[in-house]
């Protein structure tokens, strides 16, 4: 015995476990048990835990193998399908991402054909103003629509697009 | 003859899939799971003190039992992985933050040699549980592997990942501080 085990030890758990403990094992195994302070505390304790064990056993209840069985094979396909759809999240996001990138291209593409169409409206209206400062806050405003114009088309683009990601499973 | 139904069609594609994908057949899996299932569930009640979460856990010892690769050499290796399972999803249940649930109060008896009677026994039962309650997690597998199950030390040190040679002065301390708690009722 290192005072932290005894070479008994498993011979007193086998003898509680198969329920032979005290009586119906040999008396030199009790005797020692009695005797040594590991194995007291050891048989103590495997017969409260055995105890507790068988019990619990009866009173327990547990499904149904094929309702585990079930479950097991539903959830089973539920984690493979979720795992073949994770490239087509992938697919989406980059759609995504190339459908906003290709919006903003666009954008500044078109930004710079729209002002001489911009400067033009304003040489031919420029003439109808009384003076230069009403005609160049007319052509600041005309600026400004064109933008405007052209931020509200890419949201007309973009947010079905956003609101089929906000609503997809995913 | 009966019509099938979409739900008789998805229940058969379901298995066709849980066939392909798990570790043995329904039939072997029923033969185990009468074996084992039982003694799993009392082992997962004692570890978590909660009887509904370890019906949950066990039926996900059982998933990830199916889902697993492993070529188990013997019964004995399966049910130790097995076992392996479910203290790893205790252990990472413990993890999370919870809520500890408070025990009943009941009279002392201290363990002796001689028969307890029915009450007795109960009250001891109910001490036990408690006591097992204020241990730590890895403290209540090595106990109940050891003493209600009656595994050795090598079984249980695979099974809750440690050193065999580690295992004997955890197992005495974790034994010393049950049996304090226990000449206490269970209480601290």
């Amino acid at each position: 015995m290192s005072g932290i085990d005894c070479t008994y030890e498993p011979a007193v758990v086998t003898a509680v476990l198969s329920g032979q403990f005290p009586r119906g094992c040999d008396e030199a195994l009790v005797a020692h048990a009695r005797e040594c302070e590991v194995c007291r505390e050891v048989s103590a304790i495997a017969t409260l835990m055995h105890d507790d064990h068988d019990r619990a056993r009866y009173e327990v209840q547990v499904p149904a193998s094929g309702q585990v069985w079930w479950r097991a094979a539903v959830r089973a396909r539920l984690d493979s399908t979720q795992a073949s759809m994770r490239p087509m999240t992938w697919l989406h996001g980059i759609t995504a991402a190339v459908a906003v990138g290709v919006m903003l291209a666009v954008m500044g593409a078109a930004w710079p054909m729209l002002m001489p169409v911009v400067e033009r409206v304003w040489a031919m209206v420029a003439g109808y103003f009384p003076s230069a400062d009403v005609a160049n806050a007319v052509a600041n405003g005309l600026r400004l629509s064109a933008m405007l114009g052209l931020i509200g088309a890419a949201i007309l683009v973009v947010a079905p697009l956003a609101l089929y990601f906000a609503l997809s499973d995913d | 003859m009966r019509e099938f139904t979409l739900t008789d069609m998805e229940r058969l594609g379901a298995f066709d899939e849980a066939e392909r994908t798990f570790q043995m057949t329904e039939e072997a899996f029923r033969t185990f799971y009468e074996l084992t299932a039982r003694p799993v569930r009392v082992y997962l009640g004692r570890m978590t003190n909660d009887d509904r979460l370890a019906d949950d856990l066990l039926q996900e010892t059982y998933y990830r039992f199916l889902r697993s690769n492993v070529p188990f050499e013997n019964d004995d290796h399966r049910r130790r992985y097995l076992y392996r399972i479910a203290t790893n999803l205790v252990h990472d249940h413990r993890r999370k933050p919870h809520v500890e649930i408070p025990s009943a109060v009941l009279p002392e008896p201290a363990p002796r040699f001689t028969e307890p009677t029915l009450a007795e026994r109960a009250a001891r039962r109910i001490d036990l549980q408690r006591a097992m309650a204020r241990l730590k997690p890895r403290e209540r597998s090595m106990l109940w592997l050891a003493y209600a199950l009656g595994w050795s030390h090598e079984e249980i040190a695979a099974s809750i990942g440690v050193k065999t040679g580690s295992l004997k002065p955890l197992l005495h301390r974790a034994r010393q501080r049950l049996a304090g708690l226990l000449k206490t009722g269970g209480r601290s």
